[in-house]
């Protein structure tokens, strides 16, 4: 399908009445990092494009009272850039850090991150630990969903025709919590992730994780949680061995997903050194 | 077809687009600036940065359309033969050029980086290079003329 139609509202409201008008005609541009690829490629089944990166109510970053938002239109950049974002985020700060190259990260934004359902998606396993909360918005009214529900498939999110991802919304981290992030690239910029790791943990006064959350991506359809292995952790104090035996549950649980795959032998013996220095990020951040 | 204005080294064009032209198209093809240069045409070698409100973007990863109300600077923009800028200057000086094709790039990452902050460390610089692949020189060079440049624009000889 050629594009014949190129629209840049300047507010939501505006944006979702194009969508609206267009329905499964209507494709959503912001940074374009991954869209203009493939429109450049023809692989396009759309026939309008609505940009939403010029809309200012879409870019920001806020706190409010324990509440962190971000706008879907705010680039990697004003992420890693913005003072709101403390310590305790570090994590997030650092997954948008890792993301492309300066240029890439002046124009990628967050929501374009989630919307594309990569499983690649740098910024989403942070957001998952953090039990983040994407905010969308239709003529009808505004939704939340869970971004962990918001994944379908590769490529495919919850999203319908005539809905636009306005925000993200999670819990500021209280003092005792912490968020880590580390990636495996294949070289130190531009590389998408072989595999990217975040963990949340809620430290008790003993040092022991009280709560801990970790998710990967690239090592399935989409960015996701791997419960059964915050379960061994949790409770538990990172002792060399708890850590030793907590990696090689993650290992195997790996290698059970991945099974019949090229990757598999790499990838799960990978995962092991990328969530011990996701571990290690969370415990040294925890000052 | 749609009519935007664009806003290229100070002056507004007005230019008759293709809904799905690229920037990168746009610069090239309708206004002639041929100093934006076409790689890998995927976001990854850098050859066509350019810088849009003060940062640096991929233009071959923009769509024209997008690009209306920014202010847009390519490498004609910077300096011309007579008239070089003293980052320029500092590449030659440097011998920080060989074939040439990713410097237009790699100038304007230099310009984004140096009007933010006078004086970078070489970390600094290799990371604000970083999205610009560059076959030849093996980078040291381009690192020092940054380097150089930013002494040379602070007043330092």
């Amino acid at each position: 399908m050629t594009i014949k139609y190129a629209h840049k509202p300047n507010t939501v409201e505006d944006a979702i009445e194009l969508l609206n008008q267009y329905k499964e005609k209507g494709k959503i541009i912001a940074g374009g990092t991954d869209l203009v690829i493939e429109i450049k490629n023809r692989k396009t089944d759309f026939e309008a494009l609505i940009d939403v990166s010029s809309i200012e109510e879409m870019s920001f970053v806020t706190v409010e009272g324990d509440i962190v938002e971000i706008g879907a239109a705010t680039t990697f950049t004003e992420i890693v850039e913005s003072d709101l974002l403390g310590n305790r985020l570090a994590g997030l700060k650092e997954a948008a850090h890792s993301i492309g190259s300066p240029q890439i990260r002046n124009k990628g934004t967050i929501g374009g991150n989630i919307c594309n359902g990569s499983p690649a998606a740098d910024i989403v396993p942070p957001l998952l630990v953090l039990d983040a909360v994407a905010v969308i918005r239709s003529k009808t009214g505004e939704r939340e969903v869970l971004v962990e529900k918001f994944f379908v498939d590769k490529g495919k999110v919850a999203l319908k025709d005539d809905e636009l991802l306005v925000s993200i919304k999670f819990k500021k981290p209280s003092p005792n919590q912490v968020l880590s992030f580390s990636k495996l690239g294949l070289r130190k910029a531009l590389a998408i992730s072989r595999i990217c790791t975040s963990v949340f943990v809620e430290f008790d006064t003993n040092d022991s994780c009280k709560e801990i959350r970790i998710a990967n991506g690239s090592l399935g359809r989409f960015g996701m949680r791997e419960r059964e292995v915050e379960e061994y952790f949790e409770g538990k104090q990172l002792t060399e061995e708890i850590i030793e035996d907590g990696l090689k549950l993650m290992q195997k649980k790996v290698a059970e997903r991945l099974a019949g795959r090229s990757t598999v032998e790499f990838k799960s013996t990978a995962i092991k050194g990328v969530l011990r220095s996701a571990l290690k990020n969370a415990f040294n951040q925890n000052v | 077809m749609k009519k935007i204005e664009l806003k290229v080294n100070g002056k507004i064009h007005s230019i008759d687009i293709e809904e799905d032209m690229r920037l990168i198209d746009v610069l090239r093809d309708k206004l002639g600036l041929l100093g934006t240069k076409e790689g890998c045409g995927e976001g990854e070698c850098g050859a066509c940065t350019i810088i849009m409100d003060g940062e640096t973007v991929a233009s071959c990863l923009v769509m024209a359309f997008q690009a209306e109300g920014k202010e847009i600077l390519t490498i004609e923009g910077l300096g011309d033969e007579e008239n070089l800028d003293p980052i320029q200057q500092a590449f030659l000086d440097e011998g920080a050029v060989q074939c040439g094709f990713c410097i237009p790039g790699m100038v304007l990452s230099a310009k984004a980086l140096l009007d933010k902050k006078e004086s970078p460390n070489r970390d600094e610089i290799k990371e604000a290079i970083s999205g610009n692949l560059c076959r030849c020189t093996g980078y040291h060079k381009i690192v020092n003329a940054v380097e150089k440049a930013a002494n040379d624009l602070q007043g330092g000889k």
